[in-house]
């Protein structure tokens, strides 16, 4: 017997999220799509500006090598905080958590405070004999942008691979090396395969993150680095100001964002389901 | 292939836990079974020769060959989990097929002595299943497979069968035996379960905090306990504290038991120790002499303090005066008085904590 509640409750308990969802974000997309779709020629500026595809090559290049990066990392800080013991364990998730709440803008001053020009830890270097102009130099790269990057990518992949790990039995591991694998040949042939469904996930979230991420890159590179989200601004910000083909530009963005978020839940429903079956 | 500890010792890191100066044999074919309360260091003595953890001191040999050193993956021994451990993302026959895949036999090759081995304890038929399709019981026999189709040098049982249902866990008991000595290799089993033990075991190591207190046959763990310890942790016993006299007879807190008291002078404190099932209800027997010794049988009289009905037999505690007197007997009859005969009667050392009725 389930107690169940009546419809109309129901319907009022839904009602505030329909219409935060109606008014930020069905209301916005519907904008932007008319904007881009009744200008005709939107989308044909778009195509034809060279700025645009490299803004594309770079946000793609940018949204794979930072959370591949951040995987590798998250993935190592995840399997190390699995063996901690539950109070240390606790108290490293909450230090790892905090990155989560900070601004991008935030996380792009404290980054040239640290490794700008005439960072903290550039000045110290250059004691030790490398070029500030070189070291400085760094994190105003697109290299440097998708190390700032992996600084609140490596918490979301810890968060989401975390669990994962900490359900998997380890007996399985040393069932493994009792059975003749090596310890790398153990982790690669048993473990990974079972937690893969999390590190996919883990690893489109924080692609899609990084695809959309605006304030960081623009602290920190300006327009200097050609990304999506800094070719939209310049759209809507600068002389010229083109607003139908930034409507587009924004729906080429959105749509790659669902796609990848749409893959990541694709791979962790079927993950979860072989689970449930296997 | 020969398995040896000799003088091992090792303690966790950060705790006084672990075992002590431990030294064991077990040879090809043989299966030695070590039992022990939780925490007493028995799944410490397999981790040790499973690589798992270093011994302190103290070597690990196998076949003659000092292993101490050696990672899990280069000691080639077979070993079955509690939890049987099996690869749920893997197939059954691909889980026993695992061994052969890192040893770089080729997959035709491996596919076919995976279900060869499937074939060998009667799971060839969902070799194509994944494990969670399986019960308890088959998940068993197929670690049991995987275990041991690269021929290991040696089979580690961990708890095996503390997973499986009593009936099931009786099955599988015979089934491990059969797969054991179908292969002749030289196996490990460590259980709590004491009846398991004594059931498949050639040998019985008995383990308390760390240490080893008596290794021997099943019959000989049970007939001759080194100590009242090892009685009370193996089957059912009656232990008492008792001080020998000079004439032949133990004085105890329920009364003298007339016993040979060979080895023991006058003035010995002992535990006087009886298993149950050679207690008699004086019923079933006439006063005097026994028939197999030449001293009389000791008498007591009281009351029941319980009665349990276990099917073939009753197991019954019998209050005497100064302390109870626990008898298993088929006999469907009221009980107040029993006999102990001289040859029941085992004489231990002293042991001032373990009086009563054990477990």
């Amino acid at each position: 017997m389930s107690v169940r509640a009546s419809r109309k409750a129901l319907a009022a308990f839904a009602l505030p999220g329909c219409i935060t969802l109606g008014l930020f974000f069905l209301l916005p997309v519907g904008t932007v799509m008319t904007g881009a779709l009744t200008d005709g020629g939107a989308f044909v500026r778009l195509v034809n500006d060279p700025v645009f595809w490299n803004g594309l090559k770079g946000t793609l290049i940018l949204g794979t090598a930072a959370p591949l990066f951040s995987l590798v990392v998250g993935f190592c800080i995840a399997l190390t905080l699995n063996r901690l013991a539950p109070k240390a364990k606790t108290a490293a998730l909450i230090a790892i958590s905090l990155p989560l709440t900070f601004s991008g803008l935030i996380v792009a001053y404290g980054f040239i405070l640290l490794v700008g020009r005439a960072g903290f830890v550039t000045l110290l270097l250059a004691e030790l004999g490398f070029d500030p102009a070189v070291v400085g130099g760094f994190i105003f790269s697109p290299f440097g942008l998708g190390l700032a990057y992996s600084y609140y990518l490596v918490p979301r992949v810890v968060l989401i691979v975390l669990p994962a790990i900490g359900n998997f039995d380890r007996n399985q591991l040393i069932a493994a090396r009792s059975l003749g694998a090596g310890a790398g040949r153990a982790m690669i042939d048993v473990m990974l395969p079972q937690i893969a469904p999390s590190l996919v996930a883990a690893f489109c979230l924080t692609s899609a993150v990084a695809v959309g991420a605006y304030g960081t890159a623009l602290a920190l590179v300006g327009t200097q680095v050609n990304i999506l989200p800094l070719v939209l601004y310049s759209k809507i910000s600068e002389t010229g100001t083109d607003l139908p083909a930034a409507s587009a530009a924004s729906l080429v963005l959105i749509a790659i964002c669902v796609l990848i978020i749409s893959l990541g839940e694709a791979v962790g429903r079927k993950g979860s389901t072989s689970r449930a079956r296997g | 292939m020969t398995l040896k500890y000799e003088n091992v010792s090792f303690t966790y890191p950060g705790a006084t836990t672990g075992i002590f100066d431990i030294s064991l044999e077990i040879d090809k074919g043989e299966l030695l079974a070590i039992i022990g309360a939780s925490g007493s260091g028995k799944s410490t003595i397999l981790k040790l020769l499973a690589g798992f953890v270093s011994p302190d001191h103290g070597r690990i040999v196998i076949d003659g060959k000092d292993v101490s050193a050696l990672s899990p993956e280069s000691r080639r021994l077979g070993v079955v989990f509690q939890n049987y451990a099996l690869f749920p993302h893997m197939r059954l026959w691909e889980n026993v097929a695992y061994p052969l895949k890192v040893r770089g036999v080729a997959r035709s090759e491996r596919h076919a002595r995976a279900v060869e081995m499937l074939d060998r304890v009667g799971m060839k038929s969902r070799a194509d299943d994944l494990p969670a399709a399986l019960s308890g019981g088959q998940q068993q026999r197929v670690a049991l497979a995987r275990a041991l189709v690269f021929e290991p040098q040696g089979l580690l049982l961990d708890e095996p069968l503390s997973a499986l249902d009593a009936s099931l866990r009786v099955e599988m008991r015979d089934e491990i035996l059969r797969v054991q000595r179908a292969s002749g290799i030289a196996t490990l089993l460590v259980t709590h379960d004491q009846e398991e033990a004594l059931s498949i075991a050639d040998k019985i190591a008995v383990m308390r905090d760390g240490r080893l207190i008596q290794i021997g046959t099943p019959r000989e763990l049970y007939e001759t306990p080194a100590n009242a310890y090892v009685a009370g942790f193996v089957g059912q016993s009656n232990l008492w504290q008792g001080k020998v006299r000079s004439d032949g007879m133990v004085d105890t807190e329920i009364g003298a038991f007339a016993c040979d008291t060979q080895g023991h002078s006058s003035g010995d404190a002992v535990t006087v120790f009886v298993r149950p099932e050679r207690v008699l209800p004086a019923a079933a027997g006439g006063e005097g002499q026994d028939a197999g010794g030449d001293r009389p049988a000791s008498h007591f009289s009281g009351a029941v303090d319980a009665d349990r009905y276990l099917g073939p037999i009753r197991r019954i505690d019998l209050k005497v005066p100064g302390g109870l007197i626990r008898l298993e007997t088929h006999l469907r009859d009221a009980v107040t008085s029993v006999r102990v005969p001289a040859d029941a009667i085992r004489l231990l050392p002293a042991h001032r904590s373990q009086t009563g009725v054990f477990p």
